[in-house]
């Protein structure tokens, strides 16, 4: 027979534990903002890399019309251009770490709160 | 099907049992499998191409955690792209430092997904990957899978470029560069495969997600469907090259296997036995469809304990000696042996006296030799039994 006030709890605690139990618990040891913080400092580092090392293939690519273009070029505005489009692809990666990291920690902690909650109340049952 | 369920669960408690072996196990046979298909695939770098070499780092491997495997791969992979050309090299660690930090970085458990996905594009078996995936992954397992895919799509434009690659004269780098990205941004192949295994991976994973019966078997047969009314359809418009379509009708079949496998093995449930409740507390309501897994009990071994009236104590050998008849079977009358017993019992007793008194001596004589004397047995109470070791010594 079921125990129905019982299987709320479980329900709630296996819906968590199925999907990011451990991970949670080390995520909950930070405040939000520190949290958020280094993520997005990471986050970051990683697109100021993944996209120097884009453009240096790219240039790299290009580099004999470089050459043979130089004076040509315009580099204040070829600069510009480099430049609007790092800030887009950090900024668009930025923003959606950020909002990834945001919700991650809003929902581990959240689900670690109801998870503790629950645990006791469960403990409390079982001892009855 | 209980036989079925019996055996799982003994491969369940085999693996809980064993799994301090299985898994460097399986990690060592996942690497020197991976590393294999690098060094035959590739092979630029000869001094690699080594058994010994390879079976180091696979255990290795075997001890550290799963990413070290991917990690291994990537660095086998960017030697023996070194050993081809440099540009290449560096152009392989592009790719790969731009699925780690773009990608890896946030869902470092992947790490084998875009492993895995790469061998079996390298295998021509890929279309099993966004089945198995949309089962035991989420929704970011596509981006996984087109990881694989495009790392297998540059290692595989890289190889059909190999001898053009190596006969160019040292100076050109740039061509030699220009070669390896115009036929990786031209490879419309690989950009359908990402896009169909994306989409098969991620309605697998919302079907057996959905509150139906049935879900997981549903979920592997669409998405077997799926997937190749999409190859079919994208072979129809775009020519895909060694595609055919009798190699993904076999890989689906054996992607519906392997997913009936991992259903029979992570989703076995009971729905003749589903229950049906509704209850609220102070927050919700709550509507729970209670559908209980296919379970089996373990056998059990049991202990039989054997009856313990037949105790003979070992004190009483006198009485051992003559309690064969019974222990032999056949008719016999209790009670009158009962009663022999206790006249011949009584009889040896008396003579044991005479002859303590010293009288009595030619009684002994016949004492345990006369051939006719008939077998006794005395009726004894089991509690009297001070010495319970003496049992097992008599049987």
């Amino acid at each position: 027979m079921l125990n129905e006030e019982r299987v709320a709890l479980m329900t709630r605690m296996a819906s968590y534990e199925a999907g990011e139990g451990k991970r949670n618990m080390q995520i909950g040891r930070f405040f939000r903002s520190d949290y958020v913080s280094i993520q997005v400092l990471k986050a970051f580092i990683s697109a100021t890399i993944s996209f120097c090392m884009v453009f240096a293939i790219y240039v790299y690519y290009n580099l004999e019309t470089f050459m043979e273009n130089l004076y040509q070029i315009d580099l204040l505005a070829f600069a510009k251009d480099v430049l609007t489009k790092y800030a887009w692809f950090a900024g668009t990666y930025l923003v959606i770490a950020y909002l990834v990291c945001t919700f991650k920690y809003a929902r581990a902690r959240k689900n670690l709160h109801l998870y503790f909650n629950n645990l006791k109340k469960l403990g409390h049952m079982y001892q009855k | 099907m209980t036989k079925l369920l019996e055996i799982r669960e003994q491969i369940k408690f085999l693996y809980s049992k064993a799994e301090w072996i299985i898994t460097p196990v399986a990690k060592l046979l996942a690497a020197f499998i991976s590393l294999n298909v690098i060094n035959t695939r590739m092979g630029y770098m000869p001094r690699l191409d080594n058994f010994g070499i390879v079976m180091i780092v696979a255990l290795m491997c075997a001890f550290l955690p799963t990413g070290a495997i991917l990690l291994f791969c990537s660095i086998f992979c960017l030697l023996h792209l070194y050993a081809l050309s440099l540009e290449v090299a560096v152009l392989g660690m592009v790719v790969f430092l731009l699925i780690y930090l773009l990608y890896l970085r946030f869902a470092p458990g992947e790490s084998l997904v875009v492993m895995g996905t790469t061998i079996l594009c390298a295998w021509k078996i890929p279309y099993l990957v966004p089945i198995v995936m949309g089962l035991v992954g989420g929704p970011a397992s596509a981006i996984s899978v087109g990881c694989g895919v495009l790392a297998y799509a540059f290692l595989d434009v890289v190889t059909d470029n190999a001898a053009n690659i190596s006969t160019m004269a040292d100076e050109e780098t740039i061509v030699r560069l220009k070669l390896v990205v115009d036929a990786l941004l031209a490879n419309k192949q690989m950009l359908i495969l990402i896009l169909v295994f994306a989409i098969t991976t991620i309605v697998v994973y919302v079907i057996r997600r959905l509150p139906v019966d049935h879900a997981w078997t549903i979920a592997i047969i669409a998405g077997v469907i799926f997937n190749m009314v999409l190859l079919l359809v994208a072979d129809l418009f775009y020519e895909l090259v060694e595609f055919s379509f009798v190699r993904v009708f076999l890989v689906s079949l054996l992607a519906l296997v392997i997913g009936m496998v991992l259903e029979f093995f992570r989703f076995q449930l009971d729905y003749g036995h589903t229950e049906r409740v509704q209850f609220e507390d102070d927050e919700y309501y709550y509507y729970v469809k209670a559908v209980p897994k296919m379970m089996v009990p373990q056998s059990s071994r049991t202990i039989k304990r054997i009856n313990r009236t037949n105790y003979v104590p070992e004190e009483e050998e006198d009485v051992r000696e003559y309690a064969p008849r019974s222990r032999r079977g056949g008719d016999y009358d209790e009670t009158e042996e009962y009663e022999e017993f206790h006249e011949e019992f009584s009889r040896r007793r008396s003579q044991e006296i005479d002859r303590e008194l010293g009288y009595g001596f030619d009684t002994m004589s016949s004492f345990g030799e006369d051939p006719d004397r008939p077998p006794v047995r005395r009726r004894r109470n089991p509690a009297d039994a001070e010495d319970p070791g003496d049992f097992e010594e008599l049987f």
